[in-house]
């Protein structure tokens, strides 16, 4: 088994130093609660662990933020979602609001400062959210990102609901993120049910993540090439990621991977053809490292990414960094490598980081993560040409508790599930990377001068639907 | 003088109201060279005061529908309204689920519905092509 799941009691008043202790060597997850119970996540060499914290009835939860700021957004989510009264949260404000009650912003105050807010509906096709800039002439002092418009409580409604038919809405939480979600919410069925899954689907699904990595980092580097001002790259990196959307249709029947990742399985027909994909992707390689490899040496953009929106390792390690914005400050937390799971098991993986910390270590990470995925991929093709057809397995989902991580485009992917009676789903929690990474963003533009917002945004390029859900 | 026609120029304010961003992911993709939207003259515009035409993802969140609704009134008349996607469409998987609206699109009542989940760039083009040609018959 992979990426394994263990669980341990650990009173509340204990938890603080059994933290320290497990931090020591593992990747913070995050944490959520079902009713009154806390399970605080980690993930390790040895798989996830969840510290399982009940809540005597009465019983306050002292929020860890000021020790671990990571926490911070959790402890308000359990105080909105399952009305835990968190104690000593350095953020009393409403996660969750209605249009009628939108949350204060903090803004900086001094002479010479003022703010500027921008959303929550934007310029260009972006997700909303609302940002109260302060500024100091041209340089950024303090922002405030409000985000939550997208929050649509699907949590408490996946409950009652059928694990296995819940499948294409899990799919669907995050356009960004879905082939990774969908995988590990297979895996935690299929750990639950006890299955094992034969080869071919193994390769596949490693298959499916790497092309859906593959047009995300594209876009993110084209959306990079936007906000340095470049629009040349960014009508490349547009082109490229065309390329792989519409070979995702063809291999995989659709053109962002919905559904492709099934509870027991994957969607009948994926790769058909494992050589003449293998031959479509060398070309696109061809193309996509040239125009990588070119833009990321190019001497105008250089002076543009470089020391812009710098994340300290220390920063990124403090709210608990996944993804390739952590791996570009030297954090070392591809789940892929980490505690590899499916395919990943088979080939051996060493995962890309650089340490400037700056956007152009962000878009340098993804520059040979894309290289990194084509040969992934050629390997995984090759190696399905070499076994049986994938075959669905049967599922029955007994009652249980699990909680899987993949690592997803922009980072580490954990489904938490409960399922109750019947194959029914008792809690269903999701920690994205857009959700580990969010506070970074605001803090990686302090002192940077307000026209770099979009290129330092850019460069997490950070989902919102999967972190408000 | 000839009437001119809004076919071959749109300003387009893009609304995301609850999306998975899946549909903004096609949205995005029509800058792409394959399609390039900005030859035929249509363009995502930084303002709705700028705007002819807005489209709208998602089944609609509390949250967005004050900011929605005060970017359809601020938009000079004409205006369109295209539903992107199954969820604006009000027949999308988020429509009704959690605290989520019946759909973006129905809530401000869009005269062009673009299905699919997410929709290929083609229909979104079909889709702002059809509210083109509605404009033109508004404007007159």
């Amino acid at each position: 088994m992979d990426n394994l799941y263990r669980e341990r009691q650990v009173a509340q008043a204990d938890l603080a130093a059994a933290l320290d202790d497990a931090l020591y060597d593992a990747l913070p997850l995050g944490c959520y609660a079902t009713d009154r119970t806390v399970r605080t996540l980690s993930l390790s060499r040895a798989g996830v662990l969840a510290m399982v914290t009940p809540l005597q009835p009465g019983e306050a939860w002292e929020s860890l933020a000021s020790r671990y700021p990571l926490f911070a957004n959790h402890e308000r989510e359990m105080q909105a979602m399952q009305g835990i009264d968190v104690r000593s949260s350095p953020d009393r404000r409403p996660l969750y609001f209605r249009a009628d009650a939108i949350p204060e912003a903090v803004v900086a105050e001094g002479r010479g400062v003022s703010a500027v807010v921008v959303g929550p509906v934007h310029a260009g096709i972006i997700e909303p959210g609302r940002f109260t800039i302060s500024t100091g002439g041209e340089s950024v002092v303090h922002i405030d990102a409000q985000l939550s418009y997208s929050h649509r409580a699907l949590e408490p409604w996946f409950e009652g609901q059928s694990v296995l038919a819940l499948a294409p809405q899990v799919a669907r939480v995050c356009g960004n993120c879905s082939v990774a979600r969908s995988w590990a919410y297979a895996r935690a069925i299929e750990a639950l049910a006890g299955a094992e899954l034969d080869a071919g689907t193994e390769y596949a699904r490693l298959a499916l993540a790497e092309m859906e990595r593959i047009h995300i980092h594209l876009f993110d580097l084209g959306s990079i090439a936007a906000g340095a001002g470049y629009g040349k790259g960014t009508t490349a990196a547009l082109e490229l990621r065309e390329r792989i959307n519409q070979l995702n249709r063809v291999v995989g029947g659709h053109r962002l991977l919905f559904d492709s990742i099934v509870p027991g399985g994957i969607r009948p027909g994926t790769f058909a053809d494992p050589g003449s994909t293998r031959a479509i992707l060398r070309t696109i390689r061809d193309d996509a490292m040239r125009f990588v490899d070119a833009f990321l040496a190019k001497r105008s953009v250089l002076r543009r990414l470089e020391g812009a929106g710098i994340v300290e390792p220390a920063m990124a390690r403090r709210f608990g960094a996944v993804g390739p914005s952590a791996r570009a400050s030297g954090i070392a937390c591809d789940v892929r490598a980490l505690a590899p799971y499916g395919a990943y098991r088979e080939f051996s993986f060493t995962e890309e980081r650089a340490s400037a910390g700056d956007v152009f270590a962000r878009g340098e990470v993804r520059r040979r993560e894309i290289e990194r995925s084509f040969d992934l991929l050629e390997r995984a093709l090759r190696a399905m040409e070499g076994v049986a057809l994938p075959v669905p397995t049967e599922l029955s989902v007994p009652e249980g508790t699990i909680a899987t991580v993949v690592e997803g485009a922009r980072g580490a992917e954990s489904i938490s599930l409960s399922v109750a009676a019947e194959g029914r789903v008792g809690r269903l929690h999701i920690i994205s990377a857009a959700y580990r990474n969010w506070p970074l963003v605001t803090r990686a533009m302090e002192g940077n001068i307000v026209p770099d917002f979009p290129l330092v945004n850019k460069s997490f390029n950070l989902c919102y639907s999967c972190v408000d859900r | 003088m000839s009437q001119k026609s809004f076919a071959r120029s749109l300003g387009i304010r893009h609304l995301v109201c609850g999306s998975c961003n899946g549909c903004e992911l096609e949205m995005n993709a029509l800058a792409a060279p394959q399609y390039d939207i900005s030859q035929e003259g249509w363009n995502i515009v930084a303002s709705p005061r700028h705007a002819d035409l807005l489209t709208v993802t998602g089944p609609m969140s509390e949250a967005m529908r004050l900011a929605a609704r005060r970017t359809l009134d601020a938009t000079a008349e004409p205006v369109v309204v295209v539903a992107v996607g199954d969820c604006a469409s009000g027949e999308g998987t988020w429509c009704g689920a959690g605290s989520a609206g019946a759909g973006a699109g129905q809530e401000l009542q869009a005269s062009v519905v673009v299905r699919g989940c997410p929709p290929s760039p083609d229909a979104i083009r079909e889709g702002l092509r059809a509210a083109a040609t509605l404009l033109d018959g508004r404007n007159s």
